[in-house]
């Protein structure tokens, strides 16, 4: 009975002792560095490798949606069109093309989504007691992603670092931002390397924050406008401060590539200002080929998707490089030609290709519908090449050198403008204009940068965005701004609505 | 003892393998002190122990009360104990019978009769920590049990309880063996994962995670991770008890609210029984595709390629199934044991599919001292390996091997002349190259174990303690070669290598105590429990491979081509640890006959949540109400009769690891498309850290009539629900700029389920040799999410020109994933779609994929030796959605060269219309299926050695009844958006079968 006692007593103790907690429930992290909070909100990260993050994350620009798309799909260089079951995608395509986007659009979101959630970060860098180089990075990255943000909604919002998850981030006018974005960069200006042409330029220098800063004073009319959709008015002085710049760029190694194809290929190139570090521009020939236009260098079939309208392409005078560029029968470029594809396309043993699902011999065709579209209808266009490409070019010299022709036309100096026009002509094998006036700047720059993703901010600025063109449904001259997005509006009562939404 | 739980200053609960071993010891040791006294002795006694029939019992333990001085009866009942006083007394016990004590009074020959136990015979129910009588739950309790299980080819828990328990929503996602099961109890609750029950396994809480990797197929897609059940053999499982309400369920409080289902494995009875079962199974499609035939697909004017293929007969098999179940064991009283070796290899109709599980287990336990010590031990292993096939969740334009199979131009030759595959382009991929040119099978081991041990401290009060570890180390191993002409693969080929292990401990004590006061009977629990959850993921990819030979490929992995930044890469790891720490009480209070009382709380905390929102408190409160007990209840008509009333609050915790702190880490490296291109992941933040995450809570009222007419003849119960989730934990849209586009929050909103629950058992016959009785089940649920700011989108459909379309939107005012589409309205004269509401998306008056009713029908027929039972199960007031027939149905397709169903030739659409998400893919998904029919046979022996000997015939999936188009409404393709999950959407899904098996079973 002792034994029993002993027993009871045991089991007793045994049993509370196990009643105390095991656990004070504190999460040890394995797989992640947890920032201890030092209790004033925000908590320091790493700067280097952030501002690294960013520039691995550069290839938000070689996709064929979101950023390029909005750019690019609502002017009158490219069209969508949807190939039978082919792009209908939810009519996401449809809808940029023909000007009828909403507030619920898919890629107005994930533009908006991409484009805050790096301007935040460049905040986070600059919150994290970054280098002197290392805060001028930031904030010409942040610069360039707001830039934009104020380019395509006319607001933006900016959430410091000591705002938490419940405070909602400030909203600046398109005004606002702009003078906010010019001093970032001017500061940045001071601290940032002096870098050359490379064919890889990837970092933020010099002549990229110039470039950037010409591109913003050139439009400084438009984001300064009390109506986004203008008239504008373009001031001397700014169009000094362009010149400035571009002349800030050249001074640093930067000049026109006198072949015309080769700032898109591997190779070193004076135009490359700014461009895309891990990434590769594989998008940009897959959204325009033929499924049936395969080769060794593009194995899997493309994707058979966007062109370009006749009107756009009737521009080009013959014998214009940036028009069409015979490779030849080169090997291993598969019969693909550089520039505009129009009539029968060919293999590389000079078989004409015919179209595997149709049976019919592949002749990309000048009519191209938005809706209901044939899968050979269309011209298609080829900058980069599945065969010799490079990184992609974000910003690059001949957008800087038309940017100094432009700024001197508007100051007025169109002498020395079409003095710039024309050198560029010349190295494109197009012949020498006799006058420079607005709507020939315009279409230089459109023959030059074609989908190059500045057409939308350029069309804009010439006034020629609501112009119609095929299938553009909707003229309304509230378009110059994307809306916010529906989801962003619920989630920050400091946005509003942009009007015609 | 607490020491070795502390570690580098922080607060550790680990134990091993030897600190299990430690904590036994422990144990041991208390049985070591065990004292025999001896008393004088006198006479010897012998007898024989037989039951009611007269004929002898075996294995009836015979003790001298008060002394452990006993025997067990021999084969034929008989016993002899020496040395008994002759002024003693003989306690005779054997299980399921009611034991008797009968005094020696100096007899040597005593002979005992005894009877079965009435009160043992009640139906009891598992509920968490402990049992109870069916009829003294207060809770919304089913148990089921072998007889009511599923039968023929069943490889999971979830499929031997599918439509057998009213408002338990059991779905099949596709008819994939051994792939992933949609469990829901009384409808869906939250907008996030983690809508499925808490699965409790011989006492240990599951992980609610997944012990395999889903994973990459190159351009065929992405496939789902495998039922995380597999591991355990049915044959293993003794019965299955769900505990739907809040009242049943707060007592596991925040993993409660979408109720929880306890499994029981068997444990050894009776003298001791070797049994042996083998079943072969045979599965074929039920339903073909109604695709075009090569002359039919020529005559639409189909390209003619010269050939006649039926890639269905390509690619679809005959598939068998091997069962084979071997188990022993026995018990009385005292000890128990089971050991068992289970071995199935089920082949799936899709030609390489299938999958092979050797399982074994472990079942014993041992009274000690006087029989206050009980210990109890049980492992259950599982060695599962699925070989999958690349049919995925979510292909694009040129899908994976079952969209291969429906589009590919009937009159393509699978073969060249000389044997060779004909392969066109990556965009229509060779159904027969998908096959020959891919290996991919996935090999997890699972071991749960636990161990307890109980002491009886003084009479009614009992202290248990239990130790539990679950285990699972998975390998995925997948190879494309480049051979295959498919996106991604060809000429470079690919393989994926994913890993997933998983370790949780459990860690459980606490006290019963039973007391009767007067009379008010008490029965009080008081506990403490502590789990923790290690996670680890590894995933890597290999490309630019030099060779083609697909065990090279994975074998010898250096065979990818690493030069100039091609290859292969860890693509990512990820590793977390959690824990949940838990206090809880029950209460059961006995007021009378009349009126029983329970009260339960637990106090849940969690690492998932931040500082100050740990803790969670989960209280429910029960009352019933036993009518039958009151004399103005006629008992000539009633037999039962009792009022159930319950409320309670649970909680949902499913949510990713650490969401308050602000993390950072390297995100996904990878590999391009052509393999030509190593991303490197970045340095970023995890998450918008949220501090203010709490537990999502369900409160839940329920009121539940038991009734019993006629003797039981007539016995049933009806329920009526009404839950209401909030504090829903979700991602919402980070007001921007942000650290992610998302932040996780509790939303404000409601969740509301509601609805009515029938169970009636109705025995007709019941002779001697002739028996029949019908079970049935019936359940209505209406769904609505109310005051839920801003919508949810999530379905999404894939295929050609699809890119970014969804079909459904979660919003205030609507059933939880409702339809949100654009009204289709037939074709204009050049084809094209109408849409009389405009082109977009709208909801249609609250269609949605979730059943308004569901039903089970059973209907058992015995005969002399023979039995027939047959089953039947109901689906209804849903709506499907076939992506299928939106990507590759539609005369735009056809036009495209690919293969389509016979009714779109007929179709006035015109071959350039895009087929925008729309009504005119979305149908009824009502069904009633003959589910499963069995017919047994026991074979009367008259040998010794030979307890019993049974045959069966089973079939499952025997006819269908429904008015859907494609191939089985029931199913579930994984259509998420941002982890916002979707439900009722058919795509790619691997068909399903019928299938008959043919069994015998024999128990020596």
């Amino acid at each position: 009975m002792k034994n029993n006692k002993l027993y009871k007593v045991l089991t007793l103790g045994f049993g509370a002792m196990f009643f105390a907690s095991c656990t004070d429930l504190i999460v040890e992290e394995k797989d992640s560095v947890a920032i201890e909070s030092t209790g004033a909100g925000f908590v320091a990260g790493n700067p280097g490798e952030q501002i690294n993050g960013l520039y691995n994350g550069l290839g938000l620009y070689n996709d064929q949606g979101n950023i390029y798309s909005l750019n690019q799909h609502t002017s009158a260089e490219m069209i969508p069109p949807t190939r039978g079951v082919d792009w209908g995608d939810n009519g996401v395509w449809r809808t940029l093309h023909s000007h009828t986007w909403d507030a619920t659009h898919e890629q107005v979101l994930g533009t908006w989504n991409a484009l805050n959630g790096r301007s935040f970060q460049c905040e986070q860098i600059l919150g994290s007691n970054p280098t002197p180089l290392q805060k001028a990075e930031a904030q010409a990255l942040r610069g360039f992603f707001m830039s934009q943000i104020m380019d395509l909604w006319g607001q933006v919002p900016r959430r410091t670092i000591d705002q938490g998850v419940d405070d909602l981030p400030k909203v600046m006018s398109r005004s606002e931002a702009f003078d906010f974005i010019v001093k970032d960069l001017t500061e940045a200006l001071a601290g940032l390397p002096t870098v050359g042409p490379a064919a890889v330029n990837a970092r933020a220098s010099k002549a990229m924050v110039n470039a950037l800063l010409a591109r913003l004073h050139l439009n400084k009319a438009v984001y300064k406008s009390a109506n986004p959709a203008g008239p504008y008015t373009f001031d001397k002085a700014d169009m000094d401060k362009v010149v400035a710049y571009c002349d800030a760029v050249k001074a640093d190694g930067y000049d026109l590539d006198p072949d015309f194809y080769n700032v898109f290929t591997a190779n070193s190139s004076p135009e490359k200002i700014f461009t895309d570090l891990q990434g590769q521009p594989r998008n940009r020939w897959m959204m325009t080929m033929h499924y049936d236009q395969t080769f060794a260098a593009e194995k899997d079939g493309p994707w058979n998707g966007f062109a370009t309208l006749a009107d756009f392409y009737d521009k080009f005078e013959d014998g214009d490089d940036r028009k069409f560029r015979s490779i030849g029968f080169e090997k291993g470029y598969g019969g693909l030609h550089k520039g505009f594809l129009i009539g029968q396309q060919y293999r590389e043993d000079k078989t004409p290709i015919v179209d595997s699902r149709s049976k019919k011999p592949l002749v990309f065709s000048r009519d191209v519908p938005l809706a209901g579209a044939a899968t050979e209808k269309g011209i298609r266009a080829i900058k980069y090449h599945p065969t010799d490409f490079g990184k992609y070019v974000i910003l690059r010299y001949a957008d800087v050198h038309l940017m100094k022709a432009e700024a001197l036309l508007r100051g007025g100096n169109a002498a020395a403008g079409l003095a710039l026009v024309n050198e560029l002509r010349g190295l494109r094998k197009a012949k020498a204009l006799a006058a420079l006036d607005l709507n020939a700047m315009h279409k230089e720059r459109s023959f030059e940068l074609y989908w190059e993703g500045v057409a939308r901010f350029d069309e804009i600025r010439f006034g020629k965005f609501n112009v119609k063109y095929q299938d553009m449904s909707n003229l309304e001259p509230h378009t110059v701004l994307f809306p916010i997005p529906a989801l962003a509006i619920g989630s920050n009562t400091n946005l509003k609505q942009n009007a015609g939404y | 003892m607490m020491n070795r739980f502390y570690q580098s200053g922080r607060k550790v609960f680990g134990f091993g393998l030897n600190q299990l071993a430690g904590k036994c010891s422990m144990v041991i040791l208390i049985s070591l002190f065990l004292s025999i006294s001896a008393f004088a002795q006198d006479i010897t006694v012998s007898g024989k122990v037989s039951d009611k029939s007269g004929d002898g019992l075996p294995g009836v333990t015979v003790q001298v009360k008060g002394t452990s001085k006993g025997t067990a009866t021999d084969m034929n009942g008989k016993y002899s104990i020496a040395g008994v006083p002759s002024n003693g007394t003989l306690a005779v016990s054997f299980v399921g019978m009611t034991s008797q004590e009968v005094a020696i009074n100096g007899r040597s020959t005593i002979n005992v009769t005894l009877t079965d136990d009435a009160a043992l015979l009640e139906e009891v129910v598992v509920v968490g920590y402990g049992t109870v009588k069916k009829k003294d739950a207060t809770g919304a309790v089913n148990a089921i049990g072998t007889k009511d299980f599923n039968k023929g080819i069943i490889n999971n828990a979830q499929q031997l309880m599918q439509g057998r328990v009213a408002g338990v929503a059991v779905t099949q996602n596709n008819g994939e063996p051994g792939g992933g099961i949609n469990v829901r109890i009384r409808g869906t609750s939250s907008v996030r994962g983690g809508n499925g029950p808490l699965f409790v396994v011989d006492g240990v809480p599951l992980s609610g995670g997944d012990v395999t990797g889903g994973g990459q197929n190159g351009g065929l897609g992405s496939s789902s991770a495998r039922n995380p059940l597999n591991f355990l053999n049915p044959d293993d499982i003794a019965s299955i008890d769900i505990l739907k309400d809040a009242s049943a369920t707060a007592i596991y409080g925040a993993r409660g609210a979408n109720g929880v289902v306890l499994i029981s494995t068997k444990k050894g009875k009776g003298k001791g029984s070797l049994d042996y079962s083998y079943s072969l199974g045979m599965s074929n499609i039920t339903k073909k595709f109604d695709l075009l035939s090569a002359d039919e697909y020529v005559k639409a004017g189909g390209a003619n390629n010269g050939a006649k293929t039926d890639w269905q007969d390509e690619v679809f098999r005959t598939a068998y199934t091997h069962q084979h179940n071997v188990a022993f064991g026995g018990g009385d009283q005292n000890s128990n044991y089971r050991f068992s070796i289970g071995n199935m290899s089920q082949e799936g109709i899709i030609t390489n599919s299938g999958i092979k599980r050797f399982s074994s287990s472990f079942n014993g336990g041992k009274k000690f001292i006087n029989n206050k010590l009980s210990i109890n031990a049980n492992v259950n292993f599982g060695n599962t390996v699925d070989n999958s096939v690349p049919v995925t969740d979510n292909a694009g334009f040129s899908g994976d091997l079952l969209a291969a199979v429906l589009k590919s131009n009937p009159t393509n030759p699978v073969r060249k002349a000389d044997g060779t595959l004909v392969q066109t382009t990556s965009v229509e991929p060779n159904p027969v190259a998908i096959l020959q040119y891919t290996k991919d099978f996935t090999n997890t081991m699972r071991a749960l174990g636990n161990i307890s041990a109980e002491y009886e401290i003084v009479k009614g009060l009992k202290f248990k303690t239990v130790l539990g570890i679950d285990q699972s180390i998975s390998a995925r191993k997948a190879a494309f070669s480049r051979d295959l002409v498919a996106a991604d693969i060809s000429t470079v080929g690919q393989a994926y290598f994913t890993d997933i292990e998983t370790k949780n401990q459990l860690m459980e004590n606490y006290f019963t105590y039973e007391k009767d006061f007067g009379n008010i009977s008490f029965n009080g629990l008081l506990g403490y429990s502590y789990q923790n959850f290690d996670f680890y993921f590894k995933s890597a990819q290999a490309t630019n491979f030099r060779t083609s030979n697909l065990d090279q490929m994975l074998n010898n992995v250096s065979s990818a081509n690493n030069s100039a930044g091609k290859g292969s890469i860890i693509n990512g790891s990820s590793s977390n640890f959690n824990e949940l720490q838990s206090y809880f009480s029950r209460v059961n209070l006995g007021i009378g006959k009349k009126v029983l009382v329970t009260g339960t709380m637990r106090i849940d905390g969690s690492t998932r949540f931040g500082p100050g929102n740990k803790y969670g408190v989960f209280p429910s409160f029960a009352g019933k109400y036993k009518l039958i007990e009151e004399e103005f209840v006629p008992k000539n008509i009633f037999s039962d009769l009792g009022l159930r009333v319950g409320y309670g609050i649970t909680g949902n915790q499913e949510i990713p690891h650490n969401l308050y702190t602000q993390r950072t880490r390297y995100g996904g490296a990878g590999i391009g498309s052509t393999g030509t291109q190593l991303n490197n992941g970045g340095f970023g933040t995890v998450t918008f850290p949220n501090e203010d995450l709490k537990w999502e809570s369900t409160s839940t009222i329920n009121v539940g009539l038991d009734f019993g007419f006629l003797k039981d003849r007539i016995t049933g119960s009806l329920e009526y629900y009404y839950r209401n989730t909030n504090d829903l934990l979700t991602q919402v849209v980070s007001a921007q700029p942000a650290l992610s586009p998302f932040v996780w929050r509790n939303l404000d909103a409601d969740i509301i389920n509601k609805g009515i629950e029938i169970g009636l058992n109705t025995i007709i016959v019941d002779n001697k040799d002739f028996g029949f009785d019908i079970n049935l089940n019936a359940a209505f649920n209406k769904n609505i999410v109310e005051n839920l700011l801003g919508v949810y989108d999530t379905g999404a459909i894939n295929g050609q020109g699809l890119t970014g379309a969804f079909a459904q939107r979660i919003a205030s005012g609507q059933p939880i994933n409702a339809w949100f589409l654009r009204e289709f309205g037939g074709y204009d004269d050049q084809g094209v779609t109408l849409y009389p509401n405009g082109d977009f998306q709208s909801f249609l008056d609250g269609k949605s994929p979730n059943p308004t009713v569901t039903g089970g029908l059973t209907l058992n027929v015995r005969y002399k030796s023979f039995d027939l039972s047959t089953f039947f199960n109901g689906v209804y007031g849903h709506y499907i959605y076939s992506n299928n027939a939106n990507a590759f149905f539609t005369k735009g397709s056809f036009a495209n060269g690919r293969n389509v169903t016979r009714d779109v030739i007929g179709s006035k659409e015109g071959p350039l219309n895009a087929p925008d998400v729309s009504t005119r893919f979305l149908e009824k998904g009502d069904f009633t299926r003959l589910a499963n029919l069995n017919l047994g046979y026991k074979v009367k022996t008259n040998s010794k050695n030979i307890n019993s000997l049974k045959f069966f015939v089973s079939g499952q999936n025997l006819l269908l009844f429904t008015k859907y188009s494609g191939q089985d409404p029931e199913v579930n393709t994984n259509k998420q958006i941002n982890g916002v999950p979707s439900f009722g959407i058919d795509y790619t899904a691997f068909p399903r079968a019928r299938t008959f098996t043919f069994g015998a079973s024999i128990s020596f």
